[in-house]
């Protein structure tokens, strides 16, 4: 709780300004905490980014070497030659896209009918809904893999989409997001004679940006890393995604570690730009600033 | 009346026709025409054996092509029995780990194949692995065996004599206590020897040369002295320790490719990488060599006895959903695969197949390889004794015996309190369950 | 005396119209759910009552399944684990996302940066995480027990190494893996919580804890109910993490419930039995869900 009281240009929660030269002065400590923090978390991401640029058996090492000797900057030509990474890169961004605005469009809208519709037997749907999240997937893999291989689904980017896209955390997450949209609201747009489809696109989706913009970054990050899912279900070499490209690297008795390494780092890097793009939409909504009128 | 009747079963014939042909696709042709087969395999970038195998036969068998389907080498298990399960498997499909065979073979994913197995004979190694219930239910056509890995640059440097095919695991112990000792006042880094983390380098070993050791029996005594001499090797600072090993990844081939140990006992799959290591300049240039594992005791030792080690076979077997008129060269396949062609070609890329004695000049043509007469014998001569004896429990019982393995070589439990524990649990949940 | 029908009829009509309305927002995501996960998820209820074997036979044994499990004692071992994760592992998680989201909810410069930065751990390679982590932990060598011995601990834990440690390490390393996945949440929590709520509590002379507790708890309330079911599923659920850091070892010490339970099944082909063990898992999650759907509905009355 101590890190709350650091007032860094806090609007909300800081103490009142103290003094302004002892004030700069703690804004940098606070930024010198930060960086330090930063720098961190980061480190298992720079030993990823070294590991990339070292011969495949110097990876692992005693002691760890936290700097490649020599610096193998073949790797990043090799990946390239060497494997399929544009395919496995354009599937996964396919696969990610589709499911990602099949599970924002689907589960906000199956929220709006949970948070703000009453209709009998919703409660009990809903906890079919969270039910079926307590239940670890390598239970049911193989019943769900025969039933999509009956539909023709398996080994076709579709069975990865339909796999992704109706689960339980989307509804949920937006669910919980529209149950702080306070009912006030609908009921005078009601009165105004907007339907619920209405309130939904025209009043709800506006409110719930920063929910929307969670979900899609989560559901995106998931679905790029996903590798369970690829694993049982894609297994044409045209359809791979970046996670099981890489584990070809990897054989019974050897890997390319380096490779690997390199390929990763390439992986992540894409997520980290959207990422950073998407953050900004975690601004006060209009649904806080809504009430004002 | 009749006009009618005979058009409807006109029309039917042709229906059923049209369907058949849909339905069994390029199985239609008898075993003279055109035939595809699958073959699933795994790692293809990095595993060119199935390659190797699918134009080997292809050139005897013009006739038929072989198809591979990729699998992930971590998973292959995972995803093999969920396409079995669905009914989409590859006609042929390889026994990768000999520890899940009885899941095959028990649930019925597997045809019988004894006739080729009897075509074969004995010179096939590994063969009698894939029997139970009185047949064969599939046929290797790659049998490693495991021996003792020697850089003899280390040892010439630390003044230490090099194997001679004569040493127990005392005189291992002992060697490689003198190594660490004299290649640290010569100021070299390296260690005696390398342990990898598997369970197999200590237990693998312990059940092939212990006489009368089985799994089954729950009884694991057999295993302390193994256990005894890995840890007093640790403790002795003489390998890397096992907490180490796990916690830093460390791999095997960059222990001893990189020359930090002296030592390794390893599968004979590792001739291959290390030449080709040594080729990409992955692994460090010296000079190496290998010998038969160490032994229990002196009655095994010595290049007039057959040394004892261990080694799962890789077989292949056939999905019994294959269409009927395939079957015939499906088994042609599998003969081919374990018998002396495929063993040439096997060898040919620098792997150990079934049968070793027949590709002996083939192998060690192949550059880099070690041209001693030790490593010959190495390489020919040895009772390699299955891992994993196929039984219904050996999956099972393996997992309590790798629970064991990591408490006892990280040093969490005493040998005799693990070893006691594992026989407990055996017990009540997998023998008399 | 005519009225009371007729509201009851208006009323009717009503719950008609709700329903079907209602109905039409969850039906494009429900046919999906309901085909492609509600139905395995069925049949693997059915499951466990057999003795599955994954390739068609699955003959029916009643309770056998769950009375072996009642005498497996590597079952209680992974259940015990799964708790003792579990137990430390949300209120940490809880914790440490909460603290990132309001420190990143403020002005800062950089924050885009910050942000990212708290949120890489979840997205790095877990398998580079793990290895990473390991290497810190790792006894002998590790950064880690090096800052320990320096300041006086001759005998610092084996983390991964040991029975004893391995646990908290693997909690550590979970909580630092998805601390930025909930972070995120919280952050999309906090913009729900107008800020002349602060304003107000500011002039009425409440200090930063006060206004913790009186707006941004009050306020985050639906997101931390979210939060805390998602982490108490996910917690009991807990397998990828294990499985690169420890593999459940050393022995059985970080052995946990869904990494049990694809042993049983993949390893061993007893789905059945794998079957029986996730409905355990399911029912115990389930249990607490409810239980947690409770509270938050009598506190939120």
């Amino acid at each position: 709780m101590t890190l709350l009281e650091v007032p860094v240009a806090d609007t909300r929660l800081a103490l009142d300004p103290p003094p302004a030269r002892s004030r700069r002065g703690y804004r940098l400590l606070g930024y010198a905490a930060l960086l330090v923090a930063a720098a961190a978390i980061l480190v298992p991401f720079y030993w990823m980014l070294m590991s990339s640029l070292k011969s495949n058996n110097d990876v692992y090492t005693i002691p760890v070497q936290w700097l490649p000797d020599p610096v193998v900057w073949k790797n990043y030509v090799d990946i390239w030659q060497k494997s399929d990474l544009t395919t496995w890169l354009k599937n996964t961004l396919i696969l990610s896209v589709a499911v990602t605005f099949l599970q924002v469009f689907t589960g906000s809208f199956a929220a709006y009918g949970f948070a703000k519709v009453r209709f009998p037997g919703r409660n009990v749907l809903f906890l079919a809904y969270i039910g079926t999240l307590a239940v670890p997937w390598q239970s049911y893999m193989i019943p769900q893999f025969i039933l999509f291989s009956k539909l023709h689904l398996s080994d076709t980017l579709w069975s990865i989409i339909a796999l992704q896209a109706f689960g339980a955390f989307g509804v949920f997450l937006m669910k919980q997001y529209y149950e702080s949209i306070p009912d006030e609201l609908l009921d005078a747009a009601r009165i105004d004679g907007m339907s619920e489809y209405g309130i939904y696109r025209r009043i709800m989706l506006p409110l719930s940006v920063p929910a929307l913009a969670s979900l899609t970054l989560l559901t995106l990050v998931t679905t790029w890393n996903d590798y369970m899912g690829p694993l049982i279900y894609l297994r044409s070499r045209d359809l791979w995604t970046i996670q099981i490209g890489l584990k070809t690297f990897v054989n019974t008795y050897n890997a390319e570690y380096a490779l690997i390494m390199t390929g990763s780092v390439l992986s992540v890097l894409p997520i980290a730009i959207i990422f950073l793009l998407g953050q900004r939409y975690f601004v006060e909504g209009i649904a806080s600033t809504g009430l004002k009128g | 009346m009749k006009r009618s009747i005979a058009a409807v079963l006109g029309a039917t014939a042709a229906i059923s026709l049209v369907l058949t042909g849909c339905s069994s696709g390029d199985d239609e042709g008898s075993s003279s025409g055109p035939q595809t087969l699958t073959l699933a395999g795994w790692s293809f970038a990095t595993t060119p054996e199935f390659k190797t195998l699918a134009d080997g036969f292809h050139a005897t068998h013009p006739d038929v092509t072989v198809e591979l389907k990729e699998y992930d080498a971590a998973n292959y298990d995972t995803q093999m029995v969920a396409d079995l399960a669905a009914g989409k498997a590859p006609d042929i499909y390889a026994q990768k780990t000999l520890k899940n065979f009885y899941t095959y073979q028990n649930g019925k994913q597997l045809l019988d194949v004894s006739d080729v197995a009897s075509k074969l004979g004995d010179k096939v190694g590994g063969i009698s692995s894939y029997q139970a219930d009185g047949k064969t239910w599939a046929i290797p056509y790659r049998q490693d065996s495991w021996v003792l890995y020697y850089n003899k640059t280390l040892f010439q440097k630390a003044g230490v004599s090099l194997p001679d095919g004569s040493w127990t695991w005392d005189d291992y112990a002992t060697a490689s206590k003198e190594l660490t000792a004299k290649l640290k006042a010569a100021g070299s880094k390296a260690v005696g020897d390398y342990e990898h983390i598997w369970q197999s380098t200590v237990q693998g070993f312990a059940l092939a040369q212990t006489s009368g050791a089985t799994i089954e029996s729950g009884d694991f005594s057999y295993l302390k002295p193994y256990y005894d001499r890995a840890l007093d090797l640790q403790n002795a600072g003489a390998q890397v320790k096992f907490g180490d090993a796990t916690t830093n990844s460390l791999t095997y081939q960059a222990q001893f490719g990189k020359q930090q140990a002296a030592m390794m006992v390893m599968g004979s799959w590792y001739i291959a990488t290390l030449l080709k290591q040594q080729g990409t300049g992955d692994a460090e240039k010296f000079e190496w060599g290998f010998a038969p594992a160490p032994q229990q005791t002196k009655a095994t030792t010595g290049t007039s006895a057959t040394p004892v080690t261990f080694g799962d076979p890789t077989g292949l077997g056939i999905n019994p959903k294959i269409g009927k008129n395939k079957e015939a060269t499906a088994k042609a396949f599998l003969a081919y695969a374990a018998g002396a062609d495929g063993a040439k070609a096997l060898a040919g890329i620098g792997i150990t197949p079934a049968d070793t004695e027949a590709v002996k000049d083939t192998f060690f043509q192949l550059p880099g390889v070690p041209q001693d007469d030790l490593s010959k014998f190495a390489f020919t001569k040895h009772d390699t004794k299955p891992e994993n004896p196929v039984s219904k429990y050996t999956a099972a019982l393996q997992n309590i015996l790798s629970d064991l393995h990591t408490a006892v070589m990280s040093g969490s439990k005493g040998v005799d309190a693990a070893i006691t524990e594992a026989q407990n649990r055996a017990k009540t949940e997998v023998l008399n369950k | 005396m005519t009225s009371l029908p007729l509201a009851r009829r208006r009323r009717g009509r009503q719950v008609l119209r709700n329903t079907v309305v209602g109905w039409s927002f969850l039906l494009p995501n429900f046919v999906g759910f309901a085909v492609l996960t509600l139905v395995p998820v069925g049949l693997l209820f059915y499951y466990a009552f057999t003795s599955w074997n994954v390739f068609g036979g699955a003959e029916w044994t009643g309770l056998e399944n769950f009375r072996q499990m009642l005498h497996d004692a590597s079952f209680r071992t992974a259940l015990r684990n799964t708790v003792y994760y579990t137990v430390f592992h949300i209120p940490l998680t809880l914790g440490a996302a909460l603290a990132l989201a309001l420190l990143l909810n403020q002005r800062l410069r950089g924050v885009a940066f910050f942000r990212t930065v708290a949120f890489f751990p979840y997205i790095t390679s877990i398998v580079a995480l793990a290895q990473v982590w390991n290497m810190l932990f790792s006894p002998g060598y590790g950064p880690i027990n090096a800052v320990l011995r320096g300041i006086g601990i001759d005998n610092p834990p084996g983390w991964t190494t040991s029975a004893d440690w391995s646990m908290p390490a693997v909690i550590v390393v979970g909580t630092w893996r998805e601390m930025g996945y909930y972070m995120l949440l919280f952050l999309a929590g906090l913009q729900t919580i107008p800020g002349q709520l602060y304003e107000a509590a500011k002039v009425d002379g409440a200090n930063a804890w006060q206004r913790f507790r009186a707006v941004t708890l009050p306020g985050l309330r639906p997101t931390t109910f979210f939060v805390v079911v998602l982490l108490t599923i996910g917690s009991f659920k807990v397998f990828d993490v294990i499985l690169v850091m420890t593999n459940g070892g050393p022995g059985q010490s970080t052995l946990v419930l869904s990494q049990y339970i694809y042993q049983k099944g993949f390893v061993e082909n007893q789905f059945g039995y794998a079957s029986a063990v996730s409905i355990a898992l399911f029912a115990i999650c389930f249990v607490i869900t409810i239980v947690q759907f409770v509270i938050n509905r009598r506190g939120t009355d």
